[in-house]
């Protein structure tokens, strides 16, 4: 909608006061001369000058100072030639009545200049304070406004409030030409503009404070160091520099625009150098987890087999089993990471797709101890499902690596034999897995920190490994829209709490439920 | 030992898998012919009869399903499948097909001995309806239909008997889901899983000392279920 601008009145500005005031100024010794005329014997002359000095006072006070001087002016005459003998006669022969009228010329001067000089400053600060709110209207909008594109529709509607010209605000493109915005245009936006002329004043910085072509000016929002974009806009009805201070409150209104232009461009520039270091960091750490975690293995499988090539006559053939055992061990770690790496990489992409069906924790957990049983050796597992524990509709194989990636890790940071608790118990809304362990527990405040990328608490060890496991976890359970977290459990060791949406599985439409026996 | 004189078809296109198999097979005295394409193992078929199959699904000129698929027309013979993590989906498809039991790679040669014992076993040893399945403590009288755990009589429904009997009659081998639905509750419920896990659930805490570290009745999470047998087991173990 297009608003009427509230562009303010300067129809009483003093240096240019309009024919009603000479109007006045005319009119005024005149009517003076009709009032007094009647009352000529009554009053004396001093008397008469003071009602002509009202007259020119009254001028002075409505109207400008020049309007002032010519009522002062014909008032002279017209005392002369009415009142002041001899009458009717411009002669004046009585000094007292000369004195008179000098007088009251000289304090209509004063009077006239001392009101005008009031009036002035009464309209300057009243002209002060508009452009002041404007000033903080403005501001208040863009500090609201979140992007270029709402900095733009702020600055085209308030420039057209304000100074009643269409305006647009133009951008560079990534290749740092002058575009005009692709967004819908508001009603008072500027639609004829010549890139070509933006695009010269974006390129000139600090030479040109504007252009001016075809009847469009082109001003540079700068920074401190860069123009950021350039503002068309169409000429305003009255110039700049027709009245004091515009000028310089337009710049105003210009340098607020480009402030919050320069601030939404130090924040991005601020989020992707953020984003960057975190980039930075992921590739840093995957890069060292890889050469890491994949070179050790290949280390071992490349010097075992090269002993078995070597020395396959002279060694015995227990150190051959054992050479092979190795290789054999350590092709299938590589074999398990790799796993890893791509499921995280497919999970993260979001490439993944999850083949979810109606399962039971009991059976996946089962599975997950049984892919397990080499590692857990002699270690109790207590597991805790209760019968009546409904089903969840998961993606069983990612399910299950999630468990054994726990199961992993709880071998991996508590002390042999010790063992490991599993247990499940189904919540209002949700099924909860638990598996908790009987070891040191995660360092204090580490808890959120062991479900990132590449973390790993013992980098360095070998048993170590690459930080994948937890973070594939949470990424498998987040991906079923559960949740996992880890707690310490005072005294006793780690627990990680998985949460499972609940939902309700279709019943069975079969009435033989395992009553009946054979 | 019977097993000994047995001929193994080897489908495979990498030929170093092909030459690691083929030296740990015929270690076990098993013999090997080898095929490095879906065409020419179907041809071998044909031609020399072998008593299994081992097929890699990652075939330059045919996929596994089509194989598998092609294969059955021809004879019964039993095929194991060999599979990359990343082909979970044609696995499962190829095991529907008709394949009888699986391996991802890599796996060990001591996995590999076990499965195609108990592929051949199953072959050689078409059981007798009269016959009693025993496995560790478990004790399955098919023709009486009795369950037995330490001689103690189980009492289980017609529904998990037949789940039961399903799995023997493939002891040591997976059973997909798709299988098992059909084969009790018939064709328009292969995509019932969720009565499956149902009815495996109780079968388990029926038969088993802790259902949540089966002993008998194996998961194979996102394929199907296997009995685990006595041999297999300590096989798997070496």
């Amino acid at each position: 909608m297009l608003t009427q601008p509230n562009i303010p009145e300067r129809a009483t500005i003093p240096s240019a006061c309009g024919v009603r005031g000479y109007a006045w100024g005319v009119a005024a010794p005149f009517i003076c001369t009709l009032s007094v005329w009647p009352l000529r014997h009554l009053l004396g002359q001093p008397s008469i000058l003071m009602i002509y000095l009202l007259g020119v006072f009254l001028v002075a006070n409505h109207f400008c100072r020049s309007a002032a001087i010519l009522a002062s002016l014909l008032s002279a005459p017209l005392f002369a030639y009415y009142f002041a003998r001899p009458i009717f006669s411009f002669a004046i022969s009585d000094l007292e009545n000369m004195v008179g009228l000098a007088v009251m010329i000289i304090v209509a001067n004063l009077t006239s200049n001392l009101q005008d000089k009031v009036r002035q400053q009464a309209e300057l600060a009243q002209q002060r304070e508009s452009w002041a709110n404007a000033l903080y209207r403005l501001s208040q909008a863009l500090a609201a406004a979140s992007d270029q594109q709402a900095v733009s529709r702020v600055a085209v509607q308030h420039i057209y409030d304000q100074f009643g010209a269409s305006s647009v605000l133009l951008f560079a493109d990534a290749y740092g030409r002058m575009v005009y915005p692709d967004a819908e245009p508001l009603a008072c936006s500027l639609a004829e503009v010549r890139l070509s002329d933006a695009q010269a004043v974006f390129q000139s910085v600090k030479v040109t404070r504007q252009a001016e072509k075809m009847g469009v000016f082109y001003y540079p929002l700068e920074s401190s160091h860069a123009v950021l974009a350039v503002l068309a806009m169409q000429a305003l009805s009255r110039p700049l520099d027709s009245e004091p201070h515009l000028g310089s409150f337009f710049d105003t209104f210009l340098s607020l625009i480009a402030q919050t232009l320069e601030r939404l461009q130090l924040a991005e520039q601020a989020k992707s150098a953020t984003l960057q270091a975190e980039t930075e960091a992921m590739r840093n750490a995957l890069l060292s987890a890889i050469s890491h975690d994949l070179r050790t293995p290949l280390t071992r499988i490349s010097g075992a087999a090269g002993a078995l090539i070597d020395s396959s006559h002279d060694c015995s053939y227990e150190d051959n089993l054992d050479f092979g055992k190795v290789i054999f061990d350590e092709a299938q770690r590589m074999s398990d990471l790799t796993g890893k790496i791509l499921n995280m990489a497919r999970l993260s992409s979001g490439e993944i797709i999850l083949h979810q069906d109606w399962n039971a924790l009991e059976e996946i957990v089962g599975s997950a101890l049984t892919r397990l049983d080499k590692n857990l050796l002699d270690r109790p597992v207590r597991t805790q499902l209760p019968t009546n524990l409904p089903l969840v509709w998961i993606d069983a194989v990612l399910m299950e690596q999630a468990l054994v990636n726990l199961i992993e890790n709880a071998i991996k940071y508590t002390p042999a034999g010790s063992p490991i608790d599993i247990s499940a118990e189904k919540l209002t809304t949700s099924v909860q897995l638990v598996v908790s362990d009987y070891g040191s527990g995660i360092p204090k405040g580490m808890e959120e920190k062991i479900f990132e990328k590449f973390y790993s608490l013992e980098t360095e060890t070998q048993e170590g490994g690459v930080g994948l496991g937890l973070a594939l976890c949470r990424a498998i359970i987040e991906a079923h829209g559960g949740s996992i977290q880890a707690v310490n459990i005072a005294d006793r060791g780690a627990a990680f709490f998985m949460d499972l949406p609940l939902r309700d599985p279709p019943l069975l439409n079969l009435d033989e439920l395992g009553m009946t026996t054979v | 030992m019977n097993e000994t004189a047995a001929l193994i078809l080897l489908i495979e296109d990498d030929e170093q898998t092909r030459r690691f198999l083929k030296g740990s097979l015929s270690h076990k005295g098993w013999r090997i012919i080898e095929a490095d394409n879906g065409k020419a193992g179907l041809a071998m078929i044909k031609n020399h009869n072998p008593d299994l199959v081992i097929l890699d699904l990652g075939l330059p000129d045919m996929d596994g399903i089509s194989v598998t698929k092609r294969l059955r027309q021809l004879s019964e013979i039993p095929v194991l499948i060999l599979s990359a993590r990343s082909q979970e989906q044609n696995k499962i498809m190829a095991l529907d097909a008709g394949a009888d039991d699986y391996l991802t790679k890599p796996f060990g040669s001591g996995e590999l001995h076990a499965r195609l014992q108990a592929l051949l076993r199953r072959t050689r040893r078409t059981m007798p309806v009269s016959e009693v399945f025993v496995t560790g403590l478990l004790k399955v009288d098919l023709a009486q239909r009795k369950v037995f755990i330490a001689d103690n009589e189980v009492r289980i429904t017609p529904i998990e008997f037949r789940l039961l009997s399903i799995l023997i009659r493939q002891a040591g081998l997976v059973v997909t889901h798709r299988q098992m639905l059909k084969e009790v509750w018939g064709a328009e419920h292969i995509n019932d899983q969720h009565y499956l896990r149902i009815y495996m659930g109780q079968l388990r805490h029926k038969l088993e000392i802790n259902p949540a570290r089966p002993r008998y009745l194996m998961t194979d999470v996102g394929v199907g279920y296997r009995l685990a047998i006595d041999d297999v087991v300590t096989e798997l173990a070496q």
